[in-house]
């Protein structure tokens, strides 16, 4: 299991982690598939996350996740986002009872190719650039 | 296989408590059939074997009758462990459960008082916490009208064998269940029940009172809610009027059970452990601030429908009496309960709702005796009042309001007992240093002048004590 604070973009579904449901968004169809944007968090950092076709419906606020061989990369509109993707899965292990917090948020973070690492694997390395917001933008922290 | 006990839905987890049941059952299914071996188990089978019956008890209907008897001959603890396998099953599951399971759940519930298995009194306790407050539901009436066919059937039953506690904790949850139901006038759904629910509760207090008067202060507080109904208002006449009428030698005056004070686990029966986990989650580990979003999701799941807002009475008593904080906890930044009860008091929509939050809060107050009663159950109203001064003064105005309208009106005979319950709350209160002085309650400008000189009336003899002295003794801040 990875805090989510330690998530990394990048082109692998390698992402184990546990994380609150705090807010989702309006459901939109692309293609003939239904997704979802959605604000997840836990104790260390918080991060979009991108739910797709029945996952949509399935998931309401305040429901822990559990989510297994996921992925954390930038979707087709660009935006750096966590999601189960084809190979992974996400999961409803309880409600309510997991601390959180908003701040930072993963998805406002920028984050660059580290320079000439990895030459012999296509796969590049990011690290953080700067921190574009402290919270989410989509969803601000209610208070 | 899949699970005949609960409804999965596609993207839930798997339930560690459902696969054991289910994995014992499908192990031993084949011993499950008569003839059963003659051999005698070894622990680790006994338990898979009691495992295996309760899954075959809960989901082959057609097959309990085989199974329960299979159960009765393999058994050497006395039902221990299978009552405690059933409780799990009612708190962690119940909500989940298929319909069919649900009567089975019932039906074995039968089966263990009938035998006296241990801890059967536990069992019953779990399925009355399942029973919510202020549910309409199908369901929910179909679990009340279950629970109250067992108590009235086996009330006799339960005295003879010296379950008292069990009875109390029936009487104090179906009377609190009748405020809720009869308030639904002429529907015909709840009748029958509503008429069997004061049947039980009018037959233990007429002619149990000496059991019914173990629960307590808050069996003066429910009943209350029922004096429009005939046979409590006969009853309520009695406690105030006639106690000889109770047949109890020792009870002589209502003030007795005013004096009294209820244990906190009567106030665990209101709360199901589902909302009980999310409350104590929210007061041992939520930061003050960070609040917001466990509200509307507890608001969401539990008070969504505006029957529900009855259970904020039953929320506040259990905060007040059944949760107390560690000092570790009170000192941190976590959010206090004063807060959370803020919270309820602040979005309650029916005014009757919001006099019985205040009351649910002030309740201790009114008889409170050091002796016998916990500081902790009137510290929340107090820190609620002091709390609210900076930004929601019209909270602290109308909470002492209340209290000083309680104190005058809520039993004129027995005034002068209630006015020492209040003082002795408030010196109590200063004295162990849970707010320096009451000069910021007393001297703050909102209280109206008639309630300013109602309060200092009433409460002259300890004044002095906790105000003026402490106002040169301590600095200000």
């Amino acid at each position: 299991m990875q805090t989510l604070r330690d998530i990394v973009p990048a082109a692998q579904n390698n992402i184990n982690s546990k994380f609150v449901l705090l807010e989702k968004g309006r459901a939109t169809l692309e293609g003939q598939h239904k997704t979802c944007l959605a604000l997840v968090a836990d104790e260390t950092a918080a991060v979009h996350f991108q739910m797709w076709g029945e996952e949509c419906d399935a998931f309401e606020a305040g429901d822990i996740l559990s989510l297994s061989n996921g992925i954390f990369s930038y979707n087709r509109n660009n935006n750096l986002v966590l999601r189960a993707g084809k190979r992974g899965k996400v999961h409803k292990v309880g409600e309510f009872t997991m601390a959180f917090v908003e701040t930072p948020n993963m998805s406002e973070i920028r984050w660059v190719p580290l320079p000439s690492h990895n030459t012999n694997t296509n796969a590049a390395t990011y690290v953080q650039d700067a921190v574009l917001s402290p919270h989410s933008r989509i969803f601000p922290p209610m208070n | 296989m899949a699970s005949k006990l609960i409804q999965i839905r596609s993207f839930d987890a798997e339930n560690s408590l459902e696969v054991s049941l289910r994995e014992a059952f499908q192990h031993l299914e084949p011993r499950l059939r008569p003839p059963f071996p003659l051999t005698i188990p070894t622990q680790e089978e006994y338990i898979n074997l009691n495992k295996a019956i309760l899954y075959g008890i809960l989901c082959e209907p057609h097959l309990a009758k085989i199974h329960i008897k299979h159960l009765h001959a393999i058994i050497t603890d006395g039902y221990c462990y299978f009552t405690s396998l059933v409780i799990e099953v009612v708190n962690e599951l119940y909500g989940k459960l298929f319909d069919s399971v649900k009567a089975q759940l019932i039906w074995v519930t039968h089966e263990m008082v009938n035998v006296l298995a241990m801890g059967f009194d536990g069992l019953l306790v779990a399925l009355l916490r399942q029973i919510i407050g202020g549910d309409f539901s199908d369901g929910n009436l179909w679990l009340c009208f279950e629970m109250v066919s067992i108590f009235s059937s086996k009330r006799d039953f339960f005295v003879e064998e010296d379950e008292p506690r069990v009875l109390t904790s029936a009487l104090y949850v179906f009377l609190r269940l009748l405020a809720d139901h009869c308030r639904m006038r002429n529907d015909a759904k709840i009748e029958a029940l509503k008429r069997m629910e004061i049947d039980f509760c009018v037959r233990m207090l007429r002619e149990k009172f000496g059991l019914c008067f173990q629960v307590g202060r808050d069996l003066v507080r429910l009943l209350q809610d029922l004096v429009h109904v005939p046979e409590f208002r006969a009853i309520w006449k009695d406690l105030l009027l006639n106690p000889s009428a109770f047949q109890t030698s020792c009870f002589i005056d209502i003030s007795q059970l005013y004096l009294s004070r209820t244990s906190s686990r009567y106030f665990l029966l209101r709360i199901t452990p589902e909302m009980e986990n999310q409350l104590r989650f929210l007061l041992t580990r939520v930061k003050l601030g960070s609040q917001m979003r466990y509200q509307v999701w507890f608001g969401k799941k539990f008070l969504g429908v505006p029957e529900r807002e009855t259970l904020k009475i039953d929320i506040v008593r259990f905060i007040c009496c059944a949760h107390h904080p560690s000092n570790d906890v009170i000192q941190s930044d976590i959010i206090p309960r004063w807060a959370v009860i803020g919270w309820l008091l602040k979005s309650c929509q029916r005014k009757v709702v919001e006099a019985n939050v205040k009351l649910a809060l002030f309740y201790d107050w009114l008889f409170f005796n050091e002796k016998v009663d916990n500081i902790m159950n009137i510290e929340p109203a107090m820190l609620l009042m002091v709390h609210s001064i900076p930004k929601y003064v019209d909270v602290t105005h109308t909470l002492l309001e209340f209290l000083l309208i309680l104190v005058e009106n809520y039993d004129i005979e027995r005034k002068d007992l209630i006015v020492k319950g209040v003082s002795s709350a408030f010196v109590l209160l200063v004295r162990k240093g849970v707010v320096q002085s009451l000069d910021a309650l007393i001297c703050f400008d909102m209280l109206s002048p008639l309630h300013k000189q109602l309060f200092e009336r009433m409460f002259t003899d300890m004044l002095p004590s906790l105000s003026k002295r402490n106002i040169v003794s301590l600095p200000s801040k």
